[in-house]
């Protein structure tokens, strides 16, 4: 190894990302520091990290994003980088800073870039000053009928009245001609005012069959900025994504050509460094619109890893050392088709609700083109404390088919029992026709899953059937042929011990 | 050897006898062929169908993968009771309470107001999400134990209702 780029490196997160840190820090032997919450004392992390200190109580104001406390570990354990992985301080402009006060790199963007870029209003200007296109529509609310005639008129129907202090639905309207614009503007400012009290609304296009494609991008200190191609993550329930793709089946070579500059132009706009996506809204007619720039590595970055072949955390700590983007990532190009399914603890039979409690049993998939992301293992207490992803589950086939038949059958070999997760649901997206004929748009979830009702009554003799032989637990081992005894594990029935001393019964 | 189970509200027996290489379990009409692969993993054959399946036993329930379906049945315990598997147990219709831990973000019912079934009585935070809790049966509102913003455990109910009375 010629250069190492890093002393240690602290993981300033937990769960699924930070193992995929500490995992680019080994390829890269760079030593790893791992901060941990009392919650997380036996987490998968905790104990994979060549190091790990506790920073606090469960609570993530009090550990997870105590800036403070992170900066001085990183002092006291002579670590010289940190990584925040996603959410947490993944977007707060404090950590760069108090890295920088402290002489220690953040592996990400600047502060300044982050700002810019987490302020919705301020990054769309900037954007449509560098020509990158928006959704078109109103730059303020409306004051008089022919101010919203002619913004319809520009835009062109269909359009939507939105409210000003909107949120939920509530005093929106779709409008599809002219003669109905007068009547749905009062109608939207009616229910405006009783849900917020404020009756101002605003126009834009609307967007019909949405599908959400985001493109990685990558830019170092030596000027360049590239884009690694796109990624759709149409498929989501309650507005987060649960099935992400790439290459998107919406895309011609053109078009994703035209994508890829306008986010390269995003980027560079933005003065932005290391890793970050684009997205944009993408209409049925070839038409895209810049929605916003996130400023961290993203949760599906993996599909992009397995069609590219790029390992973009390690392009993450190299950019972040001053290095320029590695030779063979500027040459790269799209190489079969690959999907990510995100495994939650959450029932997919019951309206996504959080679940909770220990992991009994965890046998993750194999096989070639099959790639498990995770943060747990069997024994694993999953709280409420935290965000609810478990692991991504990763496949990459030649072709899109394929890739689908790879990902049913690597869902139904995944097994987690103890806690509720929704892969029978995702199999169930995976093998409706739709999903398969590609029309995969932001509503899909809504309009194909809806009246999903999973009949568990056929599968309950079954169930008691295989009960009882667990219950019994004398069933024969297949291999050796004679009755044997199961017996429980001496590290089952010895209790709370240590090394040196028993502290219990 | 019997055993049962109970799977929405439903109970199911079964009766298994010991074979040269696993067990035969009948239920009902069906008879399974079961063998232990490793510890927690099985296969299953009945009726020319072979599948693994998965399956842990833990406290009162038993945990099982099917094809990546999720299953839990409940195993009575000696008094008769049960963890009742998935979903409400019958005759707790009366108490409302939060899915798992959180903090209650709003109270959407007061002491004394009537409500029918599945109305939304309160909703809760927890894992960064709200969760609206809608009330089992139809009722009146007799007592709320909790104010919007305290936290809550999954033990103590934050409204019991006094049930209406159904007419057959």
């Amino acid at each position: 190894m010629a250069d190492k780029y890093f002393k240690k490196i602290l993981v300033a997160n937990r769960g699924e990302i930070a193992m995929r840190v500490i995992n680019a820090c080994r390829l890269l032997g760079i030593p790893t520091l791992a901060v941990y919450s009392t919650a997380d004392k036996e987490a998968v992390h905790t104990r994979s990290a060549d190091e790990a200190v506790e920073i606090g109580p469960p609570p993530p104001n009090e550990s997870y994003l105590a800036i403070d406390r992170i900066i001085d570990v990183a002092k006291q354990f002579d670590c010289d980088a940190i990584h925040p992985g996603y959410g947490f301080l993944a977007e707060n402009p404090l950590l760069p800073e108090a890295c920088g006060k402290a002489g220690i790199i953040f592996i990400g963007p600047s502060a300044d870039a982050m700002r810019l870029l987490g302020n919705k209003v301020q990054s769309r200007i900037k954007m449509a000053d560098a020509g990158v296109p928006l959704i078109p529509g109103m730059k303020s609310a409306g004051a008089s009928l022919e101010q919203f005639e002619e913004a319809a008129e520009k835009a062109g129907y269909p359009v939507l009245i939105k409210a000003a202090a909107g949120g939920g639905g509530k005093g929106m309207r779709i409008v599809r001609s002219a003669e109905t614009l007068k009547e749905s503007i009062e109608a939207a400012m009616r229910e405006a005012k009783n849900a917020f009290g404020d009756d101002t609304v605003y126009l834009e296009k609307y967007v019909e069959n949405p599908r959400h494609i985001e493109f990685q991008v990558l830019a170092d200190n030596h000027g360049n900025t590239i884009h690694l191609f796109e990624r759709e993550c149409s498929i989501q329930r309650r507005h987060q994504k649960i099935i992400e793709e790439t290459p998107s089946t919406a895309l011609t070579s053109e078009i994703r050509e035209k994508m890829g500059a306008a986010a390269v132009k995003v980027a560079e706009a933005a003065g932005y460094r290391n890793a970050g996506t684009v997205e944009f809204l993408y209409d049925t007619e070839g038409g895209f619109y810049f929605l916003e720039m996130n400023t961290r590595i993203q949760v599906e970055h993996p599909v992009t890893e397995m069609v590219t072949g790029v390992d973009l955390v390690v392009e993450q700590i190299r950019i972040a050392a001053g290095e320029p983007i590695s030779d063979y990532v500027r040459n790269i190009s799209q190489r079969g088709h690959s999907i990510e399914c995100r495994i939650y603890a959450e029932d997919g039979e019951d309206n996504f609700m959080p679940s909770s409690g220990k992991i009994l049993y965890n046998e993750e998939p194999v096989g070639p083109g099959i790639r498990v992301d995770s943060g747990v293992a069997a024994g694993t207490m999953v709280g409420v404390e935290y965000d609810p992803i478990l692991a991504k589950l990763i496949v990459h086939a030649p072709d899109r088919d394929m890739a689908i038949n790879k990902m049913i059958n690597a869902l139904k070999d995944y097994r987690i029992l103890g806690i509720k997760t929704s892969r029978r649901f995702m199999i169930d997206v995976l093998e409706h026709t739709e999903f398969r004929s590609g029309r995969t748009y932001t509503s899909f979830i809504e309009t194909h899953m809806a009246g999903r009702k999973v009949d568990t009554d056929e599968v309950s003799s079954l169930a008691a059937a295989v009960s009882s032989a667990a219950m019994m637990r004398k069933v024969n081992a297949s291999v050796g042929g004679g009755k044997k005894e199961m017996r429980p594990s001496p590290w089952q029935t010895i209790g709370p011990w240590e090394i040196g001393m028993r502290i219990g019964k | 050897m019997k055993n049962e189970f109970i799977h929405n509200d439903e109970l199911i027996e079964t009766e298994m006898e010991i074979t040269s290489d696993g067990v035969d379990v009948a239920v009902g009409d069906s008879t399974y062929h079961i063998v232990e692969l490793t510890e927690g993993k099985y296969r299953v054959e009945a009726n020319g169908m072979k599948k693994t399946v998965c399956c842990v036993v833990n406290a009162d329930k038993t945990f099982l993968d099917i094809d990546g379906l999720l299953i839990e049945l409940g195993i009575p315990s000696e008094d008769g009771n049960s963890s009742g598997g998935a979903g409400a147990v019958a005759g707790e219709k009366d108490k409302i309470f939060a899915p798992m831990p959180g903090k209650i973000v709003k109270l959407l019912v007061k002491e004394g107001e009537t409500v029918a079934e599945k109305t939304p009585m309160v909703i809760v935070e927890a894992m960064k999400m709200e969760h609206q809790v809608n009330a089992a049966a139809a009722g009146v509102v007799k007592k709320i134990n909790f104010a919007d913003g305290d936290q809550v455990d999954t033990e103590t109910p934050i409204i019991e209702l006094e049930i209406e009375e159904k007419e057959e």
